[in-house]
Formats: structure tokens, sequence, C-alpha cells
């Protein structure tokens, strides 16, 4: 009971030094919260197209796709990428030297064979798209674009494909002209030879030969039965056309959706700040007052210095955690919700910055010392988290929280259901806060008994 | 609060200085530090009485902080113990040579804080009482930062007292204040010790201010205690004259080899 009696005392000393420290203040949350905003733009990309080289493999082919009445070049179907991305064309060499040297982003590449595969209608034809390893981030973000383009593109040909089928189903259902190797012919339809099986069988009728009438009649039977198989064959085709349809309607200009990934940094790199900075600062301010020779004859232990510490810095990180969150809800079109799991999430990873910010406090003998220190080498870990599908950035970024903290952001942002791996991510950051405050305490024992 | 007060290892026997000539308060024996290959201070033994007031003397890292802190609790003896006449240790007020407080609170503020951290079953009162002893009631809602340094240091000293204690330790409290404040700093304090029969245990390089204002002095040279007694004593075994003005200053260099 006297240690939170302590603990709660120095709370609220600290919180009363914050709200006199303006100018501290604002850099240990306005600087997190201004860069934290900053890397969101950057990473959601805005309007920004990427530079993509384009190398054309199958260009002597000169071949056409004919899709109905439509005849498709290669450079038709490639310009329809265009919508999405800046297309470069270049030869093979000069496309690798320009992805080497950054001036593209990827390079996507049209084989040969591309437009006999497209026509066969049996074999898939295959784009290839080479992304720029140091580039994962903008990496991620062409092939998203380059999928979507390709899945709408692919979308495209089967409605022309589907239509084009329809239109011979059509022929053989009504009749009408058709055109092979340049001869142009008429087809009768199902419903011109019902109308002259009926003819044949009233004829057959009146000249007394019902034996025959009969057997007419069964072929008229089974015209009709293809007849109305046919007419099913219409939606079963324009379904299998566009299993799911999407209808996606603009939103109010300005509000451009932010990514999970970009929301997930923002957060990341926010809270982490607030957290590292925050903590290391009151802790190297004990010192710098030089109140730990006070505190430290039993008036409050280690432990309760760095534990109210710690908790003070991780509230502070949750409430700008909360209105980033907040301001994403309100000011974009992504859905935030599972707010029981994030306000744990984000304790958690407050805490396990706090404690990351109170070994440096506990080890820097000056505010602004730790508060440079705390910059630099949480900067590093914080850009690191932001790395997709990188084990070894992870588990670099994961010293210092980064890295569970920016999975469990963007599993609770991203993933349609809760993964095992959000319990593993939160485990994992309580378990660095425990690692870290363990070790700023027993740093922070040697500096208060050092006198 | 206490200082931490136990140590199972002693250090080899020192001379005797734990005779009191008063009720005794506390006897620390054997009080050693040692910082890696640097001993700070030799095993030394100390007695204090109740109501006496000793001052800690000798030149620049002579040990003079570190026994204190030692005393205070604050820094951990690398061998000897501390015991208590009478029981469980008696409180302890301890202000550092710097004003351990913080600047961005009031002076107000500030007693309130430490009063509740001693324990203080109602701090706003203790606060009010520690402002009037300390005579800071002008400042009260001034943060600490806008003091001048004599009132800094009164405020540092008003701490120290907010948990009622019978041993107040002082490092140099005199050390960076004018000749005008520090007179009116002894004057409040020599009224402060005698009149609650507090003891006091002070560091000092000036061997005229001892000489003023402790009961006996402990000389440290080089982390090793060098004489326990009174300024007289010292000037008398330096083969001076006790009435010579200068006579305690010069017996004290002559003690501590020129250091000072």
């Amino acid at each position: 009971m006297r240690g939170l009696h302590a603990g709660l005392l120095l709370m609220g000393k600290d919180l009363r030094v914050l709200g006199r420290s303006r100018g501290l203040l604002a850099v240990l949350i306005g600087y997190p919260v201004v860069i934290a905003i900053l890397l969101a733009i950057a990473l959601s990309g805005g309007d920004r197209r990427p530079a993509v080289a384009f190398v054309n493999l199958d260009a002597g082919s000169g071949r056409t796709v004919q899709m109905g009445n439509e005849r498709l070049s290669v450079d038709d179907y490639v310009a329809r990428l265009e919508n999405d991305v800046d297309l470069v064309r270049l030869d093979p060499s000069s496309a690798r030297t320009a992805l080497a040297d950054g001036k593209v982003s990827a390079v996507l590449t049209l084989p040969k064979g591309f437009v006999a595969d497209l026509q066969s209608g049996i074999r898939s034809p295959v784009l290839t798209l080479q992304t720029n390893p140091r580039s994962p981030i903008e990496a991620q973000a062409i092939e998203r674009r380059l999928e979507s383009a390709v899945f709408r593109l692919n979308q495209a040909l089967a409605t022309t494909y589907v239509d084009q089928v329809l239109r011979l189903v059509d022929l053989i259902q009504n009749g009408g002209t058709i055109a092979v190797l340049g001869r142009t012919g008429h087809l009768i339809g199902l419903t011109g030879s019902d109308r002259i099986l009926r003819e044949l069988v009233a004829q057959l009728h009146r000249i007394g030969q019902p034996g025959l009438a009969r057997k007419a009649d069964l072929l008229r039977d089974y015209i009709a039965g293809v007849d109305t198989n046919l007419d099913l064959a219409r939606p079963a085709a324009e379904a299998i056309a566009s299993p799911i349809r999407l209808d996606i309607t603009p939103g109010a200009p300005g509000r451009e959706p932010l990514s999970a990934l970009g929301i997930a940094g923002a957060l990341v790199v926010g809270l982490g700040l607030v957290g590292v900075l925050l903590a290391a600062a009151l802790l190297s301010a004990e010192r710098e007052d030089g109140v730990l020779s006070r505190l430290g004859r039993g008036l409050a232990s280690p432990g309760v210095i760095v534990g109210q510490k710690a908790v003070l810095s991780a509230i502070a990180a949750t409430i700008v955690g909360v209105v980033m969150l907040a301001v994403v809800a309100l000011a974009t079109s992504v859905v935030v919700g599972r707010w029981l799991l994030w306000i744990p999430a984000l304790l958690l990873a407050g805490l396990a910055f706090g404690a990351f910010g109170l070994l440096i406090g506990a080890l820097a003998r000056e505010t602004r010392t730790a508060l440079l220190v705390g910059l630099m080498v949480s900067l590093p870990p914080a850009v690191l988290s932001l790395v997709p599908n990188s084990d070894v950035a992870y588990w670099v970024s994961a010293v210092a929280g980064f890295g569970p903290a920016a999975r469990t952001f963007q599993s609770l942002l991203a993933d349609p259901d809760i993964p095992g791996s959000l319990w593993l991510g939160m485990g994992l950051l309580a378990l660095i806060a425990l690692a870290y405050g363990v070790a700023a305490r027993m740093v922070l024992a040697r500096r208060m008994h050092s006198s | 609060m206490c200082p931490r007060r136990s140590s199972t290892r002693r250090a080899s026997p020192p001379t005797d200085n734990t005779r009191v000539t008063g009720v005794p308060l506390l006897t620390g024996h054997g009080l050693a530090r040692r910082y890696g290959a640097v001993e700070a201070l030799a095993p030394t033994d100390i007695a204090v009485a109740r109501g006496e007031r000793i001052a800690l003397t000798g030149p620049n890292g002579a040990g003079k902080t570190t026994l204190l802190s030692m005393l205070a609790g604050v820094g951990r003896p690398s061998a000897g113990e501390i015991s208590w006449h009478d029981g469980p240790p008696a409180p302890v007020g301890w202000a550092p040579q710097r004003p351990a407080l913080y600047p961005r609170l009031t002076a107000r503020e500030n007693l309130r804080l430490f009063a509740g951290l001693e324990g203080a079953d109602d701090a706003a009162a203790a606060t009010e009482a520690l402002l009037g002893r300390a005579d800071l009631r002008d400042v009260a809602d001034r943060p600490a930062r806008a003091l001048s340094t004599g009132t800094l240091q009164r405020l540092n000293l008003a701490i120290a007292l907010a948990g009622a204690p019978d041993l107040l330790l002082l490092d140099e409290p005199t050390a960076t204040l004018s000749p005008d404040q520090r007179h009116r700093l002894w004057a409040w304090l020599t009224d402060l010790v005698a009149g609650e029969g507090m003891s006091l245990i002070f560091s000092t390089q000036s061997i005229d201010e001892a000489a003023r204002h402790a009961d006996r002095i402990l000389v440290l040279a080089r982390g090793r205690l060098m004489f326990d007694g009174t300024v007289p004593d010292l000037i008398i075994r330096a083969g001076g004259d006790p009435d010579d003005p200068v006579a305690g200053e010069a017996a004290f260099m002559d003690l501590v080899g020129g250091e000072g």
C-alpha cells in the first residue's frame, strides 16, 4: 500500500510537471504525432502512381486477340494496365538497369507467346512482375495495384468471352448468319427447326403417316428440351464470368483511405516515440533534479519509480493511440473496430515502449541526453518494423517492441479473424515490457545508491 | 524515513571513535565504501549522541559525502554496519549539497509531496507547519526554480525536515551561499536544532564554520578519518594556541597535509 501511495504521489507530480512544461510536452507528444501523420500519408501513397518498366517480348508476333466483334492487340491489353501504374516501355536490359538504379519501382514483362496463349483460351497467359527488394513497401503497393488491374482486366475478358459464347447460343437457338473461314452461311436454329418439323408433322398426318408423325414429334420434344436448357445457359455463363460482383462507389473527394500498413506504421511510430521519449524524459529528469538520492532513502523504491513511470507512459501512449485511431475512423473510410482488443494492445505496446525508454532514462545523466538517445535508438527499429514480410526486420525491431506492436496493430486492422499471432504479439509485448522494466529498475537502483 | 541500517560484513577495527558524551543515538562500526579499486572511505567508526552537532570536514574527495550518504541510507556501505540505540532506526533528514527538489513545483507543492512520501498523516498540515518553520510562507506558491539561492537552500533543508527527523544530515549546506545568506541560514538552523533537540551532522570545508556550529569535528582526508574531537583539541594537538583566530585553519592544514 505504501508503494502504491508513493507511486500515485509521484505520478501526480509527473503530471503536474508535464503540465507546466509546455515545450517539453509539445516535443514529447506533438513531434511523434506529426511524424506519425507524415508517415501515414507517405505509406498510404496518395494518388502517386508508381513508374513500372514494361518489357514486351511478344511484340514481334504482331498477333491480335479476336474477342467477338472486338480485336485486341497486346498494346490494347497493356494500355488497360496504365490506369493503375505509369508504364515505361523499355527493352529487357534497360529495364534491369532502371530497376537497379531505382528509376522504376518494378519491371512488368509480357513473355513471348502471350497473345497465342490468350487466343487459345486453354492456357492462361502469364505476366511476370519483378519488384525491387530494397523497396518492399513500394513493391507491395505495386503488387496490389497490378493484381487489382489484372483482376479487372481478366473480368473484362471473361465478360467478352461469355458474350461471345452467348451470341453463339443465340445463333443455335434462333438462327442467323455465321461467318466461318471467310465464308458466310445461314443457320436455321432450333426455333426454325421446330417450325419446319411442326409443318412436317401436320403434313404427315394429312398424308396418312401417323407413325412417322409420332417420330417427328419425338424430335420436336428433343429440340424443345435443348432450347429450354440453352435458356438456362445464359444466366449460368454470366454467373461464371462474375461469381462475385463488387460495385465500387467513390467516396467524398479528399478522403483517401489509408492502408492498414500505413495506419499501423503511423500508430507504431507515434506510440513508440511518445512512450520511449516520455518515459526517458521523466526518469532522467528525476536524476537531473537530483532527487534520486532523496527518494532512494526509502521514500520510493526503484521498482515503484519505474512502475509508476511505465504506467504513466503507457497511459499517455494509449491516449495518443486512441485519438489517432478515432481520427482514422472519422476522417477516412477505414473501419476501426475491435476497441476492446485495441485498448489492451495499445496499453501493452505503451508499456513495452515506456519500459524501453525508462532504461534509457536510467542510463542517461540529463533529460536532453535521454531524449536524443531515445530518438536515436528508437528510429531504426521503428523504421524496420514497417518492413513487411521480413523476419529479420521483425526480430531486430522486436528488440524495442516495435515489431510485435506493428504486427499486432496490422492484425487488428486487417485480419478478418483474430489470429493466434495476435495473442502471441501481445504476449511478446508484455515480456519486453517486463524485461526492460527489470533492467531499468536494476540500473536505477544502482544510480540511487551509488552516491 | 529510515536509512538502511544493516550490513553483516565488518572491517578491520579502526581506532575507537565510538565514544559519545551524551545519550547515544547511533553508532557506525567500520563503515567503508569502495568503488572498484578506489577506496572512497576506509573503515571508519562514528558515534552520535542525541542533540549533538558534528561537523565533517576535509578537502575535496576526503569521503565526507560518502560517509554522510551512508548514514542517510542513500549510499550502501561496502563494509561495516550502523546500529541504533533505543531499538529501530530513528527518522533521518537528508539534504544533499545541491538542492534535491522539483524546480517546476512550487515550494508548497515540493513540501507537500515529500511530506506525503515521508508518510505524514496530514500532509497539508505538515506542509503549512514546515513553511512556517522555514520562513517560506511568502514564497510558498512560487516555483522552486524562481527562488533565490538562499531561499532554495532553506527549502532544501525544510524538505529534509518533512519526516520529523531525530538526526539531520546536511551535505555542505552553505557551500553556494553568500556570507549574509550563510549567516541567516545558520541562525535558523541553530535555533531549529536546539529547539527540537535533534542531532546534526553537516559537512563543510570551512574549519571556521565547523568551529562555530559544531560540538565536535571529524576530519577526513583521502578517505580516512584523521581526527575526531573539538577544534581546540585539534589546535593543541598541532601545537597551536586555541585563542589564535587562524590556528584552527593551520592545524587543519597540518593534519591533512596541505590538501585543503
